[in-house]
């Protein structure tokens, strides 16, 4: 450090403070604009959302909200049910909350080093997904059956985002590997197939789903439109990711799998123990990246007619008691979405962290 | 037998057919489902439908349109609005996008909190759901009655926001909006391609005075060829009753979802900028700060063109993806390509076909900016790397 | 035929258009210790490694312990199972520890246990004197430990024959004798070994036949005695002189 005008004392925190953000007068005005900006909206913020907002209706009822100024917080108290689980009948809506939750335990069990293995999360997720469809389906062990047509809200979102993954995740895998086959015509196929998807907005892909496979595919394949529109929407997914573990196998030294020829290894082998584990590792950081975007965008099922997160928000406060209450309706539903981000790009980093110990 | 099941060139070649006949399988029973299940319903194909009338309304356009107008010219709506909605949206967010990247990687403290928090925030809340809030947040604007009048002539309301503008026909507005596009593709490319940097200075001064009088000599002229006739001009909007009438009026639709995407997509492009300006060399900027360069120039002729060109690969599959997203225009009733495909299937049962040419028009589009922004990318990368 | 471990006949290869390998002619006998050498560009790297078929070639015949090199994939399988291979850059799996390195092909491909393969990795780890590192990555150690973490990898898979891909090449000078001693030692032991390198020391002491390779072709096919003293050849000579004169 021999840059004299702009000493940095590395001992001190409080140096560097004053360096980050009181350099020069400029700098002064800047951050004392910026730390007063940031107190008026957080006291405005405080006072909407806290200190003057409304709490609780006690009659259900709108009307203590519309008197006062902050934030009617009352509308979530009277439809969160609403909000969580849609239309899933009234009654029942404790089968979707235990099912919901499954699914939530296996991604919290999921991220732990306890089951970092092919086959222990995939017994994981069969059991929470058998798990998810007992409760929400119904129609065994004496449930009423629940047709998907009545499920929604967060219970929705969720399913779909789960479904999507699990069955994209190993077509994502193909894809990739049939992109950097040898065999031409197979190779061909997965361009097209990646690049085609990849070109076209997903809720085209979604709406081709609901309604052109049923015009294609024989009746006994059909099955319900939610199948056909997660069967869609996991070739979008796969499509991205292949793209993802497609760059992750390339960053492989090509040393690796002649290594492993060398060995005697076949292609399965070579695949499975040799370098799908090191792409994965590679390709982490964008594969987080790829499950968040994944989980926002599933709320655009609302546009083929789901009654996911998004829409059951939406009718939450459309009808007339509540309509005034938009914003906390939003703000409710960015939190539920902000949560899930925000602990998975956690998680991520956390892995980064991690991973970066222990190979090179 | 058993060498030849053994031979490695046999096995691929064996594969490959037997991989081709599945396909073959799959798309001819696809086919003859889909025929079968056409002629069952009673249904016809083939692409007469588009010169039928539609029979209904849309909300939002720049073409002239209405009930009795063809299924062809409602697609033309839709393929306009789109293309309206796209291009202003990858402009507010590159605005948006360079305003934040700045503060990101400013030496202030401050600014690359408040830069952080933005790209935190707006990265990790749906687009649809931000879409969604800013269109009950402009609908929820007092009735026209009651117009917030920030300034004079423009007029906030529930309704959409109100300008003065000029008395053309939507047709000549899309045609002028066209023309400056067109004229600032040939001005950047007259600026950046190589080819053009080796002529004299006066005469690249020419070649720029030349490609401005020529664009705004087109705008001119179809201006005047779209004027509404016994008007003045320039109109200014007037109330009238309950609505504005006159002047130019940005529908809520549009309103909220260009702000969406400007916010959504500017969170993006910040941080792919922020990388690119983090990716130039230090050395290149004390080399420059050295020569004696002022920090605005620094920040303008060394930084951001060497971060542009870092980044310009990453930036066209943003605006790929910002394209793409105008499709959720459906959901606030933006009658874009997605929307006018999707009431045309409900009204004319033309499912295969109109979705076919749904995909067909996205392909294109997406492929003409990919083109546009590759050649761009060919046209500045540094020569000899 | 029993004692012939490598017999390769008039055998040419090509990139495209470019004539890679020209008509070579290999015998190696089972124990027999030769070394390839040659300037860069020469093709001695390509030619071992179309013995264990990492390269096609496409001409003349190549056989490894009585199983001609064909396109049965049976035929590669076995011979790759036979034939061992230490490349310039180790290539050890960096997700995986040493000794997890040196059991996965043991399990995989010649089905022992766990516990079978595990004794008998600990057992070529201490033959090449790091039993201790066997739970560590092999980003923890040294260049020279990781060759030798691969040279006892190649050996767990207990081959006939070793192929040695310029070993010394990647290594810091200090670290190149570690894994040089290890290869003399398995060289006593009577592996066949054929090895690419630039070690003239070694080739000196080690070596059965020295070969000389450059453009592709065989030049000059030697005893060490005779190479170093007495070459035959303008270019070996040449090529000599560069490489002795420091």
């Amino acid at each position: 450090m021999t840059d004299m005008t702009h000493p940095i004392p590395r001992n001190s925190r409080l140096e560097q403070l004053r360096h980050r953000f009181l350099r020069t007068p400029l700098d002064i005005a800047v951050t004392a604009a910026s730390l007063l900006l940031a107190l008026f909206v957080g006291w405005k913020l405080l006072d909407w959302a806290v200190l003057s907002a409304v709490w609780t209706s006690p009659d259900g009822l709108s009307q203590p909200c519309r008197d006062a100024s902050g934030a009617c917080w009352a509308v979530i108290e009277a439809r969160w049910r609403l909000i969580l689980f849609g239309v899933f009948p009234y009654a029942e809506q404790w089968r979707a909350a235990v099912a919901t939750a499954a699914l939530i335990l296996a991604g919290g069990l999921s991220c732990l080093p306890l089951f970092w293995s092919v086959i222990r999360q995939a017994l994981l997720w069969i059991a929470a997904f058998a798990l998810f469809m007992v409760f929400m389906h119904g129609g065994v062990f004496g449930l009423s059956s629940v047709p998907p047509a009545q499920w929604g809200g967060l219970a929705l979102t969720l399913f779909f985002f789960v479904a999507v993954v699990i069955v994209g995740m190993p077509l994502s895998i193909c894809l990739a590997l049939m992109r950097r086959s040898d065999l031409p015509v197979i190779r061909g196929t997965a361009i097209i197939l990646i690049d085609g998807v990849r070109a076209l907005p997903l809720v085209t892909i979604l709406f081709t789903a609901a309604l052109i496979l049923p015009f294609v595919l024989p009746g006994w394949l059909q099955g319900d439109k939610i199948w056909r529109v997660i069967a869609g929407f996991a070739l979008f997914f796969a499509a991205y990711q292949a793209e993802v573990l497609r760059s992750g196998i390339q960053a492989l030294p090509r040393g690796q799998e002649e290594a492993a020829k060398a060995l005697g290894m076949g292609y399965f082998h070579r695949i499975t123990r040799v370098v799908l584990p090191q792409a994965f590792r590679n390709a982490l950081p964008p594969t987080i990246n790829q499950l968040v975007i994944t989980l926002m965008e599933t709320s655009l099922i609302v546009i083929i007619g789901f009654f996911d997160l998004m829409a059951s928000g939406n009718a939450a406060y459309g009808t007339g008691e509540w309509s005034f209450a938009y914003v906390e309706v939003y703000a409710f539903i960015a939190l539920i979405y902000g949560v899930f981000v925000f602990s998975l790009s956690r998680y991520g980093r956390y892995l980064e962290r991690r991973l970066r110990v222990g190979s090179s | 037998m058993p060498s030849l099941l053994r031979n490695r060139k046999f096995r691929s070649a064996t594969l490959q057919v037997l991989f081709v006949l599945a396909v073959m399988v799959i798309l001819v029973s696809a086919v003859t489902t889909a025929q079968d299940t056409i002629a069952t319903n009673g249904m016809r194909s083939g692409f007469g439908f588009l010169d039928r009338t539609t029979g209904v309304n849309i909300g939002f356009s720049v073409l002239q349109y209405d009930a009795n107008s063809t299924y062809r010219q409602l697609i033309l709506v839709g393929l306009v609005n789109t293309a309206i909605l796209g291009i202003l949206g990858i402009i507010l967010a590159h605005i948006v996008g360079l305003v934040v990247a700045a503060m990101a990687i400013s030496r202030n403290g401050s600014l690359n909190l408040v830069a952080q928090g933005y790209v935190e925030l707006f990265r990790s809340i749906p687009l649809i759901l931000q879409a969604l809030f800013w269109y009950a947040l402009v609908t929820h604007l007092p009735a026209p009655r009651n117009a917030h009048e920030p300034l004079p002539g423009l007029f906030l309301t529930g309704r959409g926001i109100f300008m003065p503008g000029l008395s053309v026909t939507g047709e000549a507005v899309a045609l002028v909006l066209g023309c400056l596009l067109l004229g600032a593709i040939a001005f950047a490319w007259f600026m950046i391609d190589h080819r053009f940097r080796r002529i004299s200075d006066s005469r690249r001064r020419t070649g720029r005075l030349v490609i401005i009088g020529l664009t705004l000599l087109a705008c001119a002229l179809a201006l005047n060829a779209g004027r509404v006739p016994d008007m003045p001009l320039i109109s200014v909007p007037e109330l009238r009753g309950l609505n504005f009438r006159g002047g130019f009026a940005l529908p809520p639709e549009l309103t909220a979802l260009a702000i969406a995407i400007a916010i959504y997509g500017g969170a993006y492009v910040s941080e792919i900028l922020r990388a690119g300006f983090q990716a130039v060399p230090r050395g290149q900027l004390e080399a420059a700060a050295a020569l004696g360069l002022r920090p605005l120039h620094v920040f303008t002729r060394v930084h951001l063109p060497m971060a542009f060109r870092a980044v310009l690969p990453t930036l066209t599959n943003q605006c790929v993806w910002m394209f793409k997203a105008t499709t959720l225009g459906i959901a606030v009733g933006y009658s874009d390509l997605f929307y006018v495909i999707s009431i045309s299937i409900t009204q004319s049962g033309q499912t295969l076909e109109l979705i076919g040419i749904l995909m067909l028009g996205f392909l294109v589009m997406n492929n003409m900016i990919s083109f546009l922004l590759n050649r761009l990318n060919k046209a500045i990368a540094l020569k000899g790397t | 035929m029993t004692d012939t471990a490598i017999q390769i006949r008039r055998m040419n290869k090509f990139y495209g258009s470019f004539q890679v390998l020209r008509d070579i002619n290999l015998t190696v006998r089972k124990g027999e210790r030769i070394v390839i050498c040659g300037p860069s560009g020469s093709g001695k790297s390509t030619l071992i490694r179309c013995i264990n078929r990492l390269e096609d070639h496409q001409d003349g015949s190549i056989n490894v312990l009585g199983t001609e090199l064909n396109e049965d994939v049976g035929s590669i399988d076995l011979i790759r199972r036979e034939v061992g291979m230490v490349f310039q850059h180790f290539n050890l799996f960096p997700h995986l520890t040493v000794l997890e390195n040196c059991t996965l092909a043991p399990m995989l491909v010649r089905r022992f246990s766990r516990a079978e393969a595990e004794r008998v990795a600990r057992e070529y780890l201490e033959r090449v004197r790091i039993p201790e590192k066997a739970d560590a990555f092999p980003s923890e150690l040294s260049g020279g430990q990781q060759q030798r973490v691969a040279i006892a990898r190649a050996l767990c898979m207990r081959p006939e024959i070793l192929l040695f891909d310029e070993p010394t090449s990647a290594l810091d000078p200090e670290m190149i004798n570690e894994v040089l001693d290890v290869m003399r030692e398995l060289a006593m032991d009577g592996m066949t070994m054929v090895c690419v390198t630039h070690e003239m020391g070694f080739a000196r002491q080690v070596a059965d036949r020295v070969i000389f390779m450059s453009n592709g072709e065989i030049v000059e096919e030697n005893t060490p005695e005779a190479f170093f003293t007495n070459p035959r050849n303008e270019r070996t000579r040449g090529f000599l002189a560069k490489i002795l004169a420091h």
